[in-house]
């Protein structure tokens, strides 16, 4: 059996970031060996200063009191841990082109890669998520 | 109520993943054999922590609780765990309810959370660690059947005991992973 899980974050709001994070350190924390491939909207993500202020959906920002509330911690928090349960972060070196991104813009610790990068991790690993 | 545990990890007040990160991490400090005490009152955390065991190897003994706080008991287990079975008195786990209605004792020598949410009905409970302290609570004159989760600390038991002049002892196994019968819960 496989014992790697592969994400795609493809956008960047928060709660695309939640589904993101909490799949990644539960699955870490479950000795999976996981990948997440940054592209588009989703390097926002591990982006320095945009992941501190995630869009919320348009409407929803009363939620926002129930993030708190439920004590779940911050996107930097759970990036971080990510990292430290040994979640791989690639960012998509195409998107970071079209953006104008550098490596510096970025949490420490990423790695810069392309489709096949991922593909190469992805392609025995299971499950496979987009979010 | 609290059961006996090695490590106690409180996880309360935290939601989704935190208390499976918390629990891994926590587990990384014991050594086989010792129980982790979670506390948490994530709703969610008995589902998870029982699928997290399984998927890990550890073994999800169970979970109580007391009000919002739920107390969940996890045994760390070895992945490198397989020795062989070297007492060579042994009974089938199916064929043990037939056994002991020809009289004997039943030793259950899990540990005390293991034993409390679900043992064989009239099992008596000595932990394998508390065994040379309480050895002369089991009658020398009757037949033993040793009884643990999978045969290999009851095996060591049933060592313990013939060479300390128990005449006539046994290993069940496999063990209580594999009992389908009824079982009787102390919480």
């Amino acid at each position: 059996m496989t014992n790697k899980v592969a994400i795609i974050a493809s956008n960047g709001g928060l709660f695309d970031a939640y589904k993101v994070y909490n799949i990644a350190t539960a699955a870490a924390a479950t000795d999976k060996e996981v990948t997440i491939f940054f592209t588009f909207e989703g390097l926002n993500l591990i982006h320095k200063q945009g992941m501190q202020a995630l869009p919320m959906p348009e409407g929803r920002e009363a939620i926002a009191e129930g993030f708190a509330k439920a004590n779940v911690p911050s996107i930097p928090e759970l990036a971080a841990m990510s990292q430290e349960l040994g979640v791989k972060f690639i960012a998509c070196q195409m998107t970071m082109d079209v953006m104008g991104l550098t490596v510096e813009d970025f949490v420490d610790g990423i790695e810069v890669g392309g489709a096949v990068t991922f593909l190469e991790f992805a392609k025995d690993a299971a499950p496979t998520l987009t979010f | 109520m609290s059961l006996k545990a090695d490590v106690m990890l409180d996880a309360k007040g935290l939601a989704c993943p935190m208390p499976i990160v918390k629990t891994k991490k926590a587990m990384n400090g014991l050594t086989e054999g010792q129980i982790l005490e979670v506390l948490a009152t994530d709703k969610g955390s008995k589902a998870d922590l029982a699928a997290w065991s399984k998927s890990v190897g550890h073994q999800y003994i169970g979970t109580t609780e007391d009000g919002d706080v739920m107390k969940h008991y996890i045994r760390k287990c070895s992945n490198d765990a397989v020795v062989e079975k070297q007492y060579d008195q042994i009974v089938q786990l199916d064929e043990l309810a037939v056994k002991a209605l020809e009289g004997g004792i039943i030793l259950d020598v899990r540990e005390e959370a293991e034993y409390a949410f679900g043992h064989i009905e009239g099992a008596k409970s000595i932990p394998m660690g508390e065994l040379e302290t309480r050895m002369e609570e089991i009658p020398k004159d009757q037949v033993i059947y040793v009884v643990c989760q999978t045969g290999r600390r009851s095996d060591l038991v049933a060592q313990k005991l013939a060479s300390s002049g128990f005449g006539s002892v046994f290993n069940v196994i496999p063990g209580m992973t594999e009992w389908n019968g009824e079982v009787k819960t102390s919480l």
